[in-house]
């Protein structure tokens, strides 16, 4: 312990005899016993009194002891009061999440501290205050139960703890001293932190012939290759023409939140002078960014870069003709050079692939249209080059490196030919590994030295030139941890530690302490730079005719190509053992917590999968199928998407983790990274394979199995653009038509359209827009809701069973062609949640009064209330209550996590959110529901009653925009806003107003008087839907009515 | 009871095998001091044994939370409730007949009274059991009785049905349950006269209330009866309508229909005949009581069934015209897709429902029909499972596909906790049925009495006797 001493006075600090006398006896005055003394009881004047009272104590205390079985938690109180740290007030520290290179700046919130929530940076220009869906579940992954507590060495097939930091030390400095000169490497994944590069460059100065390696689990080598090392930095606001070749720039592209961020500019849409970009997506399979765009071609994965190459030929570039047999990409190649070149200096190209020749193709392209690049700055996001991977390998199995170091790097499970980087490692002399977790690399190197978590580190990023982002700690290391950069520091002599060197590095740039202050407050930074070489797009045009030829001649596909894809959730899988990231479904198959075929419905037919059957839709036991590429194999569940290119087969990487990796990866998913392949100059995620059926079957966990609205106009409204256009104000009179209907003696539906009063709600009343054009399904809200408000987690085997308990979820409904559900004209993405209906149909049927109104418009739930009817949950329309079917949270009395067998035995990942570590993550201002109890959104009522709170004790009135809830803070694109509505000033009021013609209300017709408003979704075609006459009539016309019998979930989509 | 007694001259006597009040005494009383016959033990065993799975399934579903069930965030009830209204159903046949028909001076109701109020008592308690252990927290289950209390006081929510559900099930038990032991004090007081071992003294004579058949017990219990059925006629009402109250003021297309109380209570009646008509042709059978549960008595049970069923079919054709005509998409898509079309995944629950309530009764037109135990046993089993396919439709296949096509799931199969409970109320059901079998008479032997005919026409024919004597041989046998 410390040996500071805490005193209150000179006499106390001098020992005086008194003093320790005084302290001994605290409570000087005695209990009231009458002439007690010392003579024992019956010599005392009153025994008789004396004796009752001391009866009636012993046996009121004996009852109190014996009778109140409350169980005993441990609460401690501090015995000296942290500096900063008031009990039940929350604090929030600017700090930056990055992961392989991925940034996001954010702020955390710390109560009592603990982190517990991540908000955005709104300071940062380029996310405003957006972030991810993984940035969001990365606290949960501080409390890590299968963190690695200490350092520890491999002896034998086991590893066995270093006590101290110096024995670790001494060990390492003898073991780098014996290498003989043998070159070190640093194998991590992108570095994005200028001080850490400083530190990575003095250790490698230190040991020469050394050198440092940036590996990505999905690579980006071709595009930086292409750009002459550099990432372009793309500007998607300024962009009138969007195409995307494959790349997911909304989901897991690069840095997926700022792009979505500059992607909602351009989607915005102002009634009053109504334009939008135009996103067009070429991709061999259904990714969520192809889902937003308003249209889509499909080609097959081997086939981007002919694509590119047409593409350039049609905007005027060199090059080849290609001929597609598609007739219909071919024309949408036309299509969609046309329109580049109309809007030349206004638009912009992105591509996914990692092929340097076709990015090389896309930089041309880029130049050829004046792309919106920004040439000042570049991206730093990835800097990885795939040839220096390889190269490193081959020296690996030569004997030719002497020590590896990894540092958030995981080769063993993301590296495509993983079995010849396991063999390497086990010929390199020294190998230390620096990741937080037991990984499928750790476990294989002799040392892992594990680093802290970014919630307990210093640290800082520069995603792009001139931004830098920082890292504060916001806690102290929960384990015996150390950073990655004092280790280097220490090993290469240096003994300050890294705390100190980014300390000394920062304040020395930004003017001492207060400037160092005033950047850790703000969290961003933007420098002066000086402008780097002109780096700008055309930089690389000079390999352009190598490319070509390179592209020409390259690989034809076969007959089954398989593409991976990263899902929004897990990425690459670098946080592939978080359960909030489990148990967010994708958000176009709507599954959770497996990897799964996506196959289009010709392969489904090819393969035999009957997928019309009703019972496909409605089972969770989809057919296996065997994808086989040379000798490696691996068989997964099919899922029949519409919207994917007919012979391609995509399957997301990041899942099947080793059994020491996390309790709630076991058994699920399959690690599919094997697939991809070497080209000779870059690693292609996508293969020819061969596919076929298994023969089993297997349950795929999916929140939502029906995909097509069914012409339900009043719950999803929309339209194409040129229909929206002839036809501006189809909605508003149909809502006008409705309100006449229902009442027409005073056209206010609201109060004539029921029998009973109306509520006055004189405070704030709060509500929520969301407009339907910009959420792009990236699930941030869905784990920002999850942090804020305790939402359990269930596990696998209860999200199959329909138990999942999201209170926030994004409902996704398929719009395609009747005769070719493949066909696919939209994907529609619309958040559903708690309506907080005025005239909730929840409220009036609870026996007990348990749910019900407040003067603030919110529906709330009193939990201690509710004896668990699910009659409210059965009268609502929208379906968004949750019931507690088992004790995810061990809130319940008895505390028994569900059966050990049988019915109801819970996935080990409840257990692991219910230990001691991990149960740290809780938000306290929310309490856990027990077993039996309904639950559901509550429009954050603890971050609405703060804010009411905080302008109470300001002395001022509430701002309409003062309080926001988890979800609309975590959004990225501004999909979602909350504010209080009865503020004619506020965000939300302004804009159901300034939306009359979009402005919708999900189910508007039942009276249910929702709080959460919607705009319509407009995508941006010419196509005017057939036959619109009236608005509430079109989307039926195109969807067409539902057709009776099981042909029905057929026609209008892909099957299930 | 005499005073309600109707004699009707060209009706065939209800009791028949030249009985008199000794002979009905000794056959009501037989079953219940003779000791119990092996087929009896059988029975209560496999019923003690089905109670057992039920109090099983139970506890593990109080221990470990509703996830011991199928249902899900879309379908918040399944078999739960479905069990509910089909045993609450069965509940209204023996206050029917027991109070409607007494009001109306059916005569015929005295041989199966008894049984059908008993058997409305019990199915009631089996019925209470579901929406009781269908709560979350039922250890909070007192939160639904309006009581003063300490939190606030906090009352409970007035507009619920659900709440309705309380108070309707309640009364209706409390009321059927003092209608029944009404009934039951006379032959009490007879078991209790009759009884030689000691302990039966004690029990007849505690239970029988100081019986003692005076004149002045008679006229109070005559006007108890009156006043009880009274109140028990509009309860047989009521409650049928309050437990469709929970699905007719509800927003879910399926649910929100206003034809759903009269619909409710005809269904109900329909189901408690049939299981009336289970119940007595196996006790009748066993108990060897067919003189007094006669193929008369049948027929008349088999001819409200059809009259009920064909109601029941009327009201499924109305509500299926009525969503079609109402131009409501939602209300027609929950008809046709997921109860007309077969190939829907519940489809065939709704033809199984048609078949079982509206097409099968209809062979009751025909008066062989009714009168053959066989179909009628059959057929009383095959309404039954019909009606449990009613509420199943009703609240599943509403439930299932409602408002938004997200939501859409799938409400498989039960699982075997959710059959373990049902299973469980039959074994509740008949263990009681067979203690009240064994240890209460199950015929209303003083009422049968009342519409004995045979006392008289005895005396008649004895009469007749002495009138066709001759005179000489009258004159010789008086000469003596």
């Amino acid at each position: 312990m410390s040996d500071k001493k805490y005193w209150q006075s000179f006499a106390e600090l001098n020992n005086k005899e008194e003093v320790q006398k005084l302290a001994q006896n605290e409570f000087a005055e005695d209990l009231p016993f009458e002439d007690l003394d010392d003579k024992g009881l019956f010599d005392s004047k009153t025994p008789r009194r004396d004796f009752l009272k001391y009866l009636g104590f012993s046996t009121a205390a004996a009852t109190l002891a014996a009778s109140c079985e409350t169980p005993v938690r441990k609460a401690m109180p501090y015995v000296n009061r942290p500096e900063n740290v008031t009990p039940g007030i929350a604090r929030y520290f600017a700090s930056t999440y990055v992961q392989d290179g991925d940034v996001v700046p954010v702020v955390v919130k710390v109560r009592d501290g603990r982190p517990i929530k991540i908000e955005g940076n709104e300071l940062y220009p380029f996310t405003k205050g957006g972030t991810s869906a993984r940035a969001q579940a990365s606290v949960l992954d501080l409390y890590d139960m299968y963190r690695l507590p200490h350092p520890k060495r491999k002896s034998g097939n086991k590893f066995q703890e270093i006590p101290t930091f110096d024995q670790l030390d001494t060990q390492i400095n003898n073991a780098l001293a014996g290498l003989g000169g043998a070159p070190v490497v640093l194998l991590t994944s992108t570095v994005v932190s200028p001080t850490t590069k400083q530190v990575i460059s003095e250790f490698l100065a230190k040991y020469p012939g050394s050198r440092h390696v940036q590996y990505d689990a999905i690579s980006y080598s071709g595009l930086i290759q292409a750009n002459g090392g550099k990432i372009p930095a793309y500007q998607f606001d300024r962009a009138k023409v969007i195409v995307s070749l494959g790349a997911d720039f909304l989901g897991t592209w690069l840095s997926p939140v700022e792009f979505a961020r500059q992607y909602a500019v351009g989607r915005k849409i102002d009634e009053k002078n109504v334009s939008m970009s135009k996103h067009y997506q070429f991709e061999s399979y259904l990714s969520m960014t192809g889902s937003c765009a308003d249209e889509r071609f499909t080609h097959r994965p081997s086939e981007l870069g002919q694509v590119a190459l047409a593409l350039l030929g049609a905007v005027g570039g060199q090059a080849p003709a290609v001929n597609f047999a598609d007739a219909n990409l071919r024309a949408g190649i036309q299509k969609v050079a046309n329109d580049l070149k109309a809007h030349n200096g206004a638009a912009l190209v992105v591509c996914g692939s990692n092929d340097p020749n076709v990015q090389a193709v896309v930089t041309a392209i880029n130049s050829a249209i004046g792309a919106t690049i920004d040439p000042a700055v570049s991206l730093n996001n990835r800097q990885g080059i795939d040839a220096d991977m390889v190269n490193l390998v081959n020296q690996m199995n030569a004997g030719q490196v002497g020590a590896l170091f990894i540092y958030g790097a995981n080769p063993v499970y993301d590296y495509f030919d993983a079995d010849k980087f396991k063999t390497g490692l086990s010929k390199v002399r020294l190998s230390i590994s620096f990741n937080e977790k037991l990984d499928e690399t750790t476990e294989l190197c002799q040392y892992s030295v594990p680093t802290h978590h970014y919630l307990e580190s210093w640290g800082d990023a520069e995603p792009r030139t001139g931004y830098i982002c920082f890292i504060q700690p916001t806690i102290n290391p929960l384990f015996k941890t150390r950073p990655f950069q004092t280790s280097l520091l220490k090993w290469s002599g240096n003994n300050t530690d890294y705390e100190t060197y980014f300390r000394n590095f920062w304040m020395g740039k930004v003017g001492g302490q207060a400037g160092f202050d005033k950047v850790l407050q703000d969290g961003v930074l933007a420098m002066s730079v000086a402008s780097p070489a002109t780096t700008t797009s055309t930089a690389n045009t000079g390999g352009l005719p190598a490319a070509i030829t390179a592209i020409t001649g390259g690989r034809k596909g076969g007959k089954t190509e398989v593409i991976l894809y990263q899902n929004v959730a897990m990425g690459t899988g670098r946080q592939g053992g978080n359960p909030w990231l489990l148990e967010v479904p994708d958000p176009v198959t709507r599954s959770s917590w497996d990897n799964y075929a996506m196959i289009s419905t010709k392969k489904a037919e090819e393969l035999g999968i009957n997928y019309k059957d009703v019972d496909f839709e409605y089972y969770p036991d989809k057919p296996i199928i065997d994808i086989t590429v040379g000798n490696k194999k691996v068989s997964l569940p099919a899922l029949v998407i519409p919207g994917m290119q007919p012979d391609t087969i995509a399957v997301a990487v990041g899942y099947g983790r080793s059994e020491n990796y996390s309790k709630a990866t076991q058994g699920v998913g399959k690690n599919v990274y094997p697939l991809a392949r070497w080209n000779g100059s870059s690693i292609e995620y996508a293969n020819d394979v061969n596919v076929a059926l298994a023969g089993d079957t297997y349950k795929v966990a999916r929140v939502q199995v029906h995909n097509s609205y069914d012409g339900r106009t009043e719950v999803v409204k929309e339209t194409s653009m040129a229909s929206f256009m002839l036809h501006p104000d189809a909605y508003k009179e149909w809502r006008e038509e409705l309100h006449k209907d229902f009442a027409p003696a005073t056209g206010d539906y609201r109060k004539e359209g029921t029998l009973y009063g109306d509520h006055v709600q004189p405070g704030p009343k709060w509500g929520m827009s969301i407009d339907m054009n910009l959420c792009i399904g990236c699930h941030a809200c869905v784990v920002a809701c999850h942090l804020e408000n305790n939402v359990p987690v269930v596990g696998k085997s209860e999200v199959l069973r329909y138990h999942d308990m999201h209170w926030l979820r994004i409902d996704r409904y398929f719009v395609s062609d009747e005769n070719n559900p493949d066909n696919l004209k939209a994907v529609v993405f619309q958040p559903m949640l708690c309506q907080h209906c005025d005239n909730a149909p929840c409220e009036n049927v609870c026996p007990v009064a348990a749910t019900m109104h407040n003067s603030e418009g919110v529906n709330q739930m009193a939990y201690n209330r509710c004896i668990g009817t699910r009659y409210c949950a059965n009268n609502c329309p929208y379906k968004v209550r949750r019931f507690n079917w088992g004790d995810y949270t061990g809130a319940s009395t008895h505390g028994v996590l569900g059966p050990s067998s049988g019915v109801g035995e819970l996935d080990p990942v409840v257990h692991q959110m219910n230990d001691e570590l991990t149960r740290m993550v809780l938000n306290p201002d929310v309490v856990t529901r027990s077993r039996g109890v309904m639950e559901k959104c509550s429009f954050c009522v603890q971050r609405t009653q703060a804010g009411k709170l905080q302008a109470k004790m300001e002395n001022r009135p509430l701002g309409g925009d003062d309080v926001i809830t988890a979800c609309a803070q975590a959004c990225p694109t501004n999909a979602i806003t909350f504010s209080n509505v009865n503020d004619k000033t506020s965000t939300v009021s302004k804009i159901r107003e300034q939306n009359p013609r979009r402005l919708f209300y999900v189910l508007e017709q039942i009276h249910t008087l929702p709080n959460v408003s919607y705009l319509a979704k407009i995508r941006n075609t010419q196509e005017v839907i057939q036959g619109e006459k009236e608005g509430a009539e079109h989307a039926q016309q195109q969807t067409h009515e539902p057709v009776p019998s099981e042909q029905a979930p057929a026609s209008t989509e892909a099957g299930h | 009871m005499a005073l309600l007694k109707y004699e009707s001259q060209v009706r065939p006597p209800l009791v028949v095998g030249d009985k008199d009040y000794h002979q009905v005494t000794e056959d009501i009383c037989r079953p219940v001091e003779a000791r119990p016959s092996t087929l009896w033990w059988i029975g209560f065993i496999i019923s003690v044994l089905m109670l057992l799975f039920g109090v099983v399934s139970v506890t593990r579903e109080v221990w470990f939370g509703t996830g011991q069930w199928n249902l899900n965030k879309t379908v918040g009830w399944g078999w739960d409730i479905t069990n509910f209204v089909w045993w609450v159903g069965i509940g209204h046949a023996g206050t029917l007949i027991s109070a409607i028909l007494l009001l109306f001076r059916q005569g015929w109701r005295t041989g199966v009274n008894r049984a059908a109020e008993a058997m409305t008592i019990f199915a009631v308690m089996c019925a209470g059991q579901f929406p009781i252990f269908h709560m979350g927290r039922v250890w909070n289950a007192f939160f639904t009785l309006p009581y003063p209390n300490t939190r606030g006081p906090l009352w409970v929510n007035f507009n619920s049905p659900l709440l309705w559900d309380v108070f309707a099930i309640s009364t209706y038990f409390t009321v059927s349950l003092l209608f029944w032991y009404a009934g039951l004090l006379p032959d009490l007081a007879t078991l209790r006269d009759r009884a030689k071992e000691k302990w039966r003294k004690m029990f007849y004579g505690i239970t029988a209330f100081g019986w003692t058949g005076s004149t002045k017990h008679w006229q109070r219990h005559e006007a108890l009866s009156l006043v009880l059925a009274g109140l028990a006629t509009p309860l047989v009402l009521s409650v049928h309508t309050i437990v469709s109250f929970d699905f007719a003021t509800s927003v879910i297309p399926g649910w929100h229909t206003t034809i759903f109380p009269p619909y409710f209570v005809a269904g109900a009646i329909f189901s408690g005949f049939a299981m009336v008509q289970t119940l007595l042709l196996v006790t009748r059978k066993v108990l060897n009581l067919q003189q007094y549960i006669t193929i008369e008595h049948i027929e008349v049970m088999n001819k409200v069934i059809v009259l009920t069923g064909s109601i029941v079919g009327i009201a499924y054709l109305t509500e299926l015209f009525m969503a079609w005509y109402s131009g409501v998409k939602y209300e027609w898509f929950a008809f046709e897709q997921n109860r007309v079309n077969l190939s829907s995944p519940y489809g065939w629950s709704y033809y199984i429902m048609m078949g079982c309530n509206v097409l099968s009764p209809q062979i009751f037109w025909f008066r062989k029909m009714r009168r053959n135990l066989y179909v009628t046993f059959f057929m009383s089993i095959l309404v039954n499972i019909g009606m449990w396919f009613e509420r199943f439709v009703i609240i599943v296949t509403s439930l299932y596909r409602d408002y938004l096509p997200s939501s859409w799931s799938t409400y498989y199969s039960p699982t075997i906790w959710e059959v373990g409970f049902y299973i469980g109320t039959f074994g509740l059901f008949f263990t009681c049925y067979f203690l009240f079998a064994k240890f209460f008479p199950v015929i209303a032997a003083a009422e049968i009495k009342h519409i004995l005919k045979k006392s008289g026409d005895n005396y008649k024919e004895q009469m007749t006797v002495v009138e066709e004597e001759s005179v000489d041989q009258f004159v010789h046998d008086t000469a003596h």
